[in-house]
């Protein structure tokens, strides 16, 4: 991932709740999180839903804008004070003109589905309980950097009912 | 213009908008209701002018959104006035006073911080408008100004006016900031004096 992140020639500070991305927006960068913690969600009229988390450390994207071109209904918010560090796609592609970078790519790609995989059946899986559970497992970092509140929206489940989960 | 680069454009600014907000919102209450003098407003004023604003317009363009039959374009062109509009909204190098009516001037309201939250709240909702524009034509739905029923303005140029609108407003907030540490120090070097 060094090799990734060294492509970067730009670097941003975000304070708490400052967006990097809003719904609508083409985006087409990759980020690198230096320092920080950042929420993903959607949002329509009515609520909004987490549909991941970046942590210190991580690369994170809109990654639908990074393949497409398109415009992403996705979020990008800090939750904390956060350094980021930019990717821009012409510079990922110039990069992956080499192979052994492709061999590199492929394996961070597939990496991600198998998170994405982990991430739909946590939503699919029905019992607030075992949602709670699966996401402690996996990830203990989350339930210390992150606000409850922002837990249980990820978790799609009340604030109540995942400050009762967590005391037992 | 591409309609979709105008879009783009729109909504970064608008990105802009509440990350400068987020940063008001930390400031304490003596910061957000200090004025230069009595006729003059407070942040908290500049922002509440602008939700009062928001009030008239974010509705308008929702309904007009809702209800339009026009297919959306490739290519957008301001309309003479539209364009004239959005233009006399952004700050000039030398400060171009501008009158306010009188239903938009909210000075010595009591005003608290909740009027921040409500202004971020209603970037959220002009996100949201400028998503949902794309469904119509930025050209052919046309948006009645506060100012006459009768004067209406081209979505796209509407979007831009009321956004140039705030920005000139953020922009005032600054000057308010600087004046507000200027003064600081101009006391702290009369304490020093005495």
């Amino acid at each position: 991932m060094k090799e990734i992140i060294a492509l970067s020639t730009k670097t941003i500070t975000l304070e708490r709740n400052e967006y990097l991305k809003v719904k609508g927006s083409i985006d087409c960068n990759v980020y690198y999180i230096e320092s920080g913690t950042l929420r993903i969600f959607i949002s329509d009229d009515y609520e909004e839903q987490i549909i991941r988390f970046g942590y210190k450390e991580n690369l994170i994207a809109a990654l639908d804008s990074f393949l497409t071109g398109k415009p992403s209904e996705l979020y990008i918010q800090a939750i904390k004070k956060s350094t980021i560090k930019v990717i821009m796609k012409p510079q990922i592609d110039a990069f992956l003109q080499v192979d052994a970078n492709r061999n590199l790519w492929i394996k961070i790609l597939e990496d991600l589905v198998l998170q994405q995989m982990e991430r739909e059946i946590d939503i699919l899986t029905n019992s607030p309980r075992e949602r709670y559970e699966r996401v402690f497992r996996r990830s203990p970092q989350l339930f210390q950097e992150v606000p409850n509140r922002h837990i249980a929206n990820y978790l799609r489940m009340s604030p109540e009912t995942f400050s009762r989960l967590k005391k037992c | 213009m591409q309609t979709e680069k105008l879009i783009q454009s729109l909504l970064e600014q608008v990105r802009q908008i509440i990350n400068q907000a987020e940063t008001i919102k930390n400031y304490d209450l003596r910061t957000l209701t200090w004025k230069e003098n009595e006729t003059s407003w407070n942040m908290l004023e500049c922002l509440e002018h602008l939700n009062l604003y928001g009030d008239f317009y974010l509705p308008q363009i929702e309904n007009k959104i809702k209800s339009s039959r026009f297919k959306p374009t490739p290519e957008f062109k301001s309309g003479y006035l539209g364009n004239y509009f959005a233009k006399s909204m952004l700050p000039k190098a030398k400060l171009n006073k501008m009158k306010t009516f009188k239903d938009k001037n909210p000075l010595n309201e009591k005003l608290d911080k909740t009027v921040i939250d409500r202004f971020i709240s209603q970037q959220i909702k002009l996100l949201e408008l400028l998503n949902q524009s794309r469904n119509v034509s930025l050209d052919k739905v046309r948006i009645p100004t506060s100012i006459s029923n009768l004067i209406k303005l081209k979505l796209g140029d509407t979007f831009q006016f009321f956004i140039n609108h705030i920005i000139r407003h953020l922009q005032q907030v600054d000057r308010i900031k600087a004046a507000m540490k200027k003064e600081g120090t101009r006391v702290a070097d009369l304490q020093h004096a005495l």
